[in-house]
């Protein structure tokens, strides 16, 4: 597995520790502590992946980005930061930009890693990528199947926590994924779904669960690939952006609140959309609540 | 025996005037009405011939009774059968008396002239007397309502001293009491119950009296209008204005003294003040949780790192135990400053690097999403020091930049640029390329609770207590604003500047 970095920070203790990890990967990695020596670094080599830090003097990450991509349109590129993502939502949508991770305490590796894999080899479908350990899996090919394989999986996952959250979340979106994914009805009828729906071969919704030592997780999956990036940034920027009234613009909208509840309930909200082949959504809860007050924007949409 | 002067116009009876001469009555004969003019004796009766008074016209009548002057007229008729209609109804009415010709031989005549003039002297006194009494009466009412006016007047002035929830106090010249009313009783604590007349030395609480001593001096000698000064007495917070009085002659005739209780005001105020600054606090807290992340990430990394690796080669453990160090102890100062800032009364004013607060101050704000797209220039001239407290300087600071970054509503460019003024005082200047402020609300923008912002979205305060701090500390703080270009510019004392 070979790729060549740009890393982009102001803090350069931290370019530091974060090269050393990523050539300990096997990557190449070059630093730059601020946009412009980034961008005069693109100029004179070919680079996979940009990973900027947002918040630096001279050029915040994102007019970074915006530069960059104008130039190399080919160049994949990535945000990390200290601060919540959640503040940055708005500038994520404007900017077109679907992944950003955080840097927590105690320091996610693991994350890093995972991302800059997905990322370089648009390799990223499958509960087997973000978790080790024993995978189960079923199809739904039913709505009468989803409230006993919900019951199934979380009684199989005796340590997750906010289990009550992680059912609710779980029904929403399997039944996104048969109605909205599979079946493509309309938000604003929801009273006018059938309540039992069969589902043909290729139209069967993919769950997959498991846990390993330090998080659980299911992953469902349709065989429709519609979700798109950039309506998933804006139903969830709607939902943080609030009002004159302070209340959330997207209080009142058909769409979205689902996903923007899911993604704030579970530690790890993660989309992987192959258009017009498949969405996947892989959501990941940590057992000792490792990563509380984090929630890393993670959409890979190829 | 009377002696009185009758007026005879246009006839001539030396009988009637012998018998009228000697019975007092003098006679002065006038050829017509317009011959009364002459006359320059004062006269009792008026008798004007029949002819004469047969050929007057209105306006001749008209002149007879003006020079009469309140006389009794009577005519002289010398035959009995030849007399006009008009005439008939002059006699009729009583407006004049008849004295015929042939009367005269009998004696009749000089009785009725007589009657005549008894009854004009009566008729005078009468009217004098009436009239003297009417005077009295008339003044007396009149007095009796001036009075009643009075009356009313003082009413009112002792209802409006007294019921006006403001201290009134007049003291004269000499510094005597004139006028108390019950406010300034209470607010002064004065419990003698007269203190007219008495000097305001002897019962005003000693903090007013030197106030009042220095009011009165001022005036004394100088045109001063008026003076305002807040005096605590015991927990209460008073108000205390003073006006100069004038006489006619615009000199210093007194003072008048208004006191005001604005201890809830007061309170209220410091409170706001107060939760101003928790919101600084608040705002700093959040800045601070998010300035702790990047070290305590870097930390994190640093340890997981050291506890995967088998081979702890010298140089990289020096480097990552530097670098562990480095991050604590930037966590430690991170912290520090938030404890500075909330403990600012106890610590000592000290010499501070203007540079550093500014940057600090840059820390607490960045990470909002209203500066994502706000480039923050620098222009630190090397070396500045500003003296005083820190965590007050971080409060100007931020809510000036706060108030920037607003006005540019989260797009544009932020300059700080710090210089030295000259030997003892520095400025820092807070450039935006915001929308401006408004003319109209220039004067105003210092002002507690003043704000352009939308209801809820701010308190009026930042800049008014950005403005109090800076005052406070002896410096100054202005700005100059047109749209897309406005400067704070912050004058502070400074110590001298730093030997690099």
């Amino acid at each position: 597995m070979n790729g060549k970095l740009l890393l982009v920070d102001d803090e350069v203790d931290f370019l530091d520790i974060l090269s050393e990890f990523l050539i300990d990967e096997g990557y190449s990695v070059v630093t730059a502590k601020d946009g412009q020596e980034a961008l005069a670094k693109l100029a004179v080599g070919k680079y996979d992946l940009l990973l900027s830090d947002i918040n630096m003097p001279v050029m915040k990450g994102f007019e970074l980005i915006k530069e960059a991509r104008r130039l190399y349109p080919a160049l994949k590129c990535a945000l990390i930061t200290a601060y919540d993502v959640r503040d940055y939502l708005y500038m994520a949508k404007n900017f077109g930009i679907g992944n950003i991770i955080t840097k927590t305490t105690p320091f996610n590796y693991e994350e890093v890693r995972l991302l800059v894999k997905n990322i370089l080899t648009e390799d990223v479908f499958g509960l087997d990528h973000y978790l080790r350990g024993e995978i189960h899996a079923i199809k739904i090919r039913n709505t009468t199947e989803i409230e006993p394989v919900i019951q199934k999986i979380v009684a199989g996952m005796p340590n997750m926590r906010h289990k009550r959250k992680f059912r609710q979340v779980l029904n929403e979106i399997i039944i996104n994924a048969v109605y909205y994914g599979a079946k493509q009805e309309r938000g604003d009828r929801k009273e006018l779904w059938p309540l039992v729906v069969e589902l043909s071969p290729s139209e069967e919704i993919l769950l997959q669960w498991g846990a390993d030592e330090e998080k659980a997780g299911v992953a469902v999956r349709d065989q429709k690939g519609i979700l798109t990036k950039e309506e998933v940034l804006y139903w969830l920027e709607r939902n943080t952006t609030k009002g004159e009234d302070g209340i959330s613009v997207g209080l009142l909208d058909e769409h979205g609140k689902g996903l923007f509840i899911s993604r704030e309930t579970i530690d790890r909200f993660i989309m992987n959309v192959k258009k017009g082949e498949k969405t996947e959504i892989v959501m990941l809860n940590y057992h000792e609540g490792l990563y509380d007050g984090y929630r890393p924007l993670w959409i890979h949409e190829f | 025996m009377a002696i009185a002067n009758i007026v005879c116009i246009g006839f001539e009876n030396k009988d009637f005037y012998g018998q009228c001469s000697t019975h007092g009555y003098m006679p002065i004969q006038v050829p017509d009405i317009a011959g009364m003019i002459d006359i320059d004796v004062q006269f009792a009766i008026v008798v004007i011939s029949q002819l004469i008074i047969e050929k007057a016209d209105a306006d001749e009548m008209e002149r007879l009774y003006f020079l009469a002057s309140g006389a009794p007229i009577a005519v002289f008729i010398e035959t009995h059968d030849s007399i006009s209609g008009r005439l008939c109804n002059l006699l009729d009415e009583g407006a004049i008396e008849r004295i015929y010709g042939f009367e005269v031989t009998t004696g009749l005549a000089l009785s009725r002239i007589e009657r005549m003039y008894l009854s004009a002297c009566l008729d005078s006194s009468v009217r004098a007397y009436q009239e003297s009494v009417g005077e009295n009466e008339r003044l007396h009412k009149e007095i009796t309502l001036r009075n009643r006016i009075l009356d009313h007047e003082r009413e009112l002035n002792a209802n409006i001293t007294g019921s006006i929830t403001s201290g009134l106090v007049i003291i004269d010249m000499i510094g005597n009491i004139f006028l108390i009313n019950d406010f300034a009783r209470k607010h002064l604590r004065i419990e003698k119950n007269d203190v007219f007349g008495v000097p305001y030395m002897q019962v005003f609480p000693e903090k007013v009296c030197r106030f009042v001593d220095n009011s009165l001096k001022k005036m004394s000698t100088q045109w001063q209008k008026h003076e305002m000064k807040k005096i605590t007495i015991d927990e209460t917070v008073l108000e205390i204005a003073t006006y100069r009085m004038n006489d006619f002659s615009k000199k210093p005739s007194g003072m008048l003294m208004i006191i005001n209780d604005i201890t809830d005001q007061e309170n209220t105020t410091a409170q706001l003040y107060r939760s101003e600054k928790l919101a600084t606090v608040g705002t700093m807290l959040s800045g601070i949780a998010h300035e702790l992340r990047n070290p305590l990430a870097i930390i994190s990394a640093r340890s997981q790192m050291a506890l995967k690796k088998d081979d702890w080669d010298k140089a990289w453990s020096q480097k990552n135990f530097e670098s562990i160090d480095a991050q604590v102890n930037r966590c430690a100062s991170i912290i520090n400053s938030l404890l500075d800032f909330t403990r600012y009364k106890a610590t000592k004013p000290a010499h501070h690097k203007v540079g550093e607060i500014l940057d600090e101050t840059l820390t607490y704000v960045e990470y909002q999403n209203i500066f994502d797209a706000i480039k923050v220039e620098k222009r630190f001239e090397e070396g500045l020091l500003v003296y005083g407290d820190r965590s007050r300087f971080v409060q100007i600071f931020l809510n000036i930049i706060l108030n920037a970054a607003d006005a540019m509503n989260g797009k544009g460019q932020l300059t700080l640029t710090t210089k030295s003024d000259d030997s003892s005082r520095i400025c820092v200047e807070i450039h935006d390329t915001g929308s401006g402020i408004d003319a109209s609300v220039k004067d105003r923008i210092f002002d507690p609770f003043f704000t352009t912002k939308e209801p809820g979205k701010g308190t009026g305060l930042g800049l008014a207590i950005a403005y109090k701090i800076v005052l406070e500390s002896g410096g100054e703080l202005w700005f100059t604003s047109q749209p897309g270009n406005t400067t704070f510019f912050i004058r502070l004392q400074s110590g001298k500047k730093r030997n690099v």
